[in-house]
């Protein structure tokens, strides 16, 4: 097979994923192309959104000496649970994240994207933007380059970063048309909000960071909300299993209406004004439900390779995003060097990303997004432990029972109790 | 800065996010046929963020859902949720639709 080709590798979609392998093969002096259908990187982008310092520090070494590229680090995490004008927060307060390169940092992805491109750019790599990719070019059964309109890109290699939304993927035959099931919608809202009111709100010191996560009172759809401080602004959503949310005949903007409503929500967002509405689809198949990693001539990246985890305490995308990535263009070096870019030699990314931490995460919690999906967990586990708090804090004149003795009574009352235990059971299994 | 109590409408919301509309290209298209023929959930309706799909009683409708394009999200939900095949979904042409500047 005789090729004349435009770039080594043609990487569809500017995003963290995308991004990363572009700035790794443009450092090994790779002739590297991005096609982002955005006006900028970044512009259809929609998530939290927090990254791990450490992993940003590998790809940008002191990142953080840039201030355009993250908001703030994080050293306050909340848990919220929600019910009927009530809810339980955990509040982890850990100040000793304040150290470079910082545990967890929040980003506005416009800012972030952008930043990280540029930083691709000054490697060498060639940013193409609003460049839609319709379709793969094929010689055979090897995937050959990118057709954007009447376009045709050659490149050895195709990397897929198109994220969520796996048009490409299944194009390239490596995953059928997903299920609403292994699919949840997320809606964003911007809010402008001062510096200091952000601070003071949630005791922050310069430049420190909170993010809470938020469960019940979704109508008992599975999913959550959302809420990250940046700089001057914070950005908040809700997260809706696709499948019940139908089911119910529930429409979402209205669920996601209803849920500012609770006092909770609302003393979040008091006296901030909306800035933007965004919303996006979220892969939460987990680990079983990934399409294939690669094939000929191609391998897939972040989203679009279906790297989300959801795990409660744990929710990643771009932390997995950028490792995925970084892992894709390092199989791409190697793979170029063989002159041979068919499957015998792809799958050399699918080798090197089961040593990341990333699939090795998705590994470890396979069983997570299915436990997550108990509607128990939902309704029945934040009614329980606000109700239980509140019959242990009531002063009604009475003499105290032992707490202990309280408790056990007051969930034998709730009922439910074999379905408790097997959330337990499933809770131990799976997290 | 605005303090109003009153919640954003959803056209509202809207509005505040920047799109630059394809007049010569709806990038999504649905086969009314086929909704009238198989569909009886109507998920679209309810999955949608931005409120494009919307049922219809007028008697000139080709089927029970109309759809516009106009304030897409590009969130893909409809593409996904859709059981019967109905939504062709395609991205808008580069440099149109939507563009985030603070998600």
């Amino acid at each position: 097979m005789s090729e004349e080709f435009d770039f080594d590798v043609a990487i569809v979609g500017a995003g963290p994923a995308g991004i990363s392998a572009a700035l790794t093969l443009a450092k090994a002096g790779i002739e590297t192309v991005v096609l982002e259908r955005g006006q900028y990187s970044g512009a259809k982008n929609v998530s939290g959104a927090a990254l791990y310092g450490p992993i940003l520090n590998e790809l940008v070494p002191n990142y953080w000496e840039d201030e355009n590229s993250f908001e703030r680090y994080l050293t306050t995490k909340k848990i919220t649970l929600l019910s009927e004008s009530k809810s339980v927060t955990i509040d982890a307060d850990l100040r000793n994240f304040n150290q470079v390169p910082y545990n967890g940092v929040t980003v506005i992805r416009p800012k972030f994207d952008r930043w990280l491109a540029d930083k691709a750019e000054e490697a060498g790599a060639m940013i193409l933007p609003d460049t839609m990719v319709e379709d793969l070019v094929w010689n055979d059964k090897q995937i050959v380059g990118v057709k954007s309109g009447e376009e045709v890109l050659k490149a050895k290699l195709v990397i897929i970063a198109e994220g969520a939304n796996t048009m490409l993927v299944e194009k390239a035959k490596l995953a059928k048309k997903p299920k609403p099931r292994h699919f949840a919608l997320g809606m964003k809202e911007t809010y402008k909000l001062p510096k200091k009111k952000i601070e003071e709100r949630f005791h922050l010191d310069d430049n420190e960071g909170m993010n809470n996560e938020i469960l019940g009172y979704s109508k008992g759809i599975p999913g959550g909300g959302f809420y990250y401080t940046n700089q001057e602004t914070v950005s908040f959503g809700l997260i809706l299993n696709m499948d019940v949310l139908t089911k119910k005949k529930l429409k979402a903007p209205e669920v996601f209406e209803e849920f500012k409503e609770h006092s909770y929500v609302k003393k979040l967002l008091k006296d901030a004004e909306m800035i933007e509405y965004s919303a996006h689809i979220i892969p939460e198949g987990g680990f079983k439900h990934m399409p294939k990693l690669y094939g000929n001539g191609v391998l897939v990246v972040g989203d679009a390779a279906g790297m989300v985890l959801n795990a409660g305490l744990y929710i990643e995308g771009i932390n997995f995003a950028l490792e995925s990535g970084k892992v894709a263009g390092e199989a791409a070096i190697e793979i170029l060097q063989t002159n041979d870019y068919t499957k015998k030699q792809t799958k050399l990314y699918k080798k090197k990303l089961k040593e990341s931490f990333a699939y090795k995460d998705l590994k470890t919690f396979k069983r997570a997004s299915h436990f997550l999906e108990n509607k128990m967990m939902f309704t029945y586990v934040p009614d329980l432990l606000t109700g239980l708090f509140e019959k242990l804090l009531r002063n009604n004149g009475y003499p105290r029972k032992r707490i202990v003795t309280s408790a056990i009574g007051y969930v034998f009352k709730k009922g439910k109790l074999f379905g408790l235990i097997k959330l337990l059971i499933g809770a131990v299994r799976s997290l | 800065m605005s303090k109003s109590n009153k919640p954003k409408t959803l056209e509202e919301k809207l509005d505040l996010t920047k799109i630059t509309t394809d007049q010569n290209y709806a990038h999504i298209e649905i086969n009314p046929e086929i909704c009238k023929a198989k569909c009886t959930t109507y998920d679209c309706v309810y999955g949608c963020p931005a409120d494009c799909y919307k049922f219809t009683e007028e008697e000139e409708a080709e089927g029970p859902v109309v759809f516009d394009y106009v304030a897409c999200l590009e969130c893909a939900t409809c593409r996904i949720i859709c059981p019967h095949g109905s939504v062709d979904w395609k991205y808008p042409k580069g440099g149109f639709g939507v563009e985030f500047k603070h998600s």
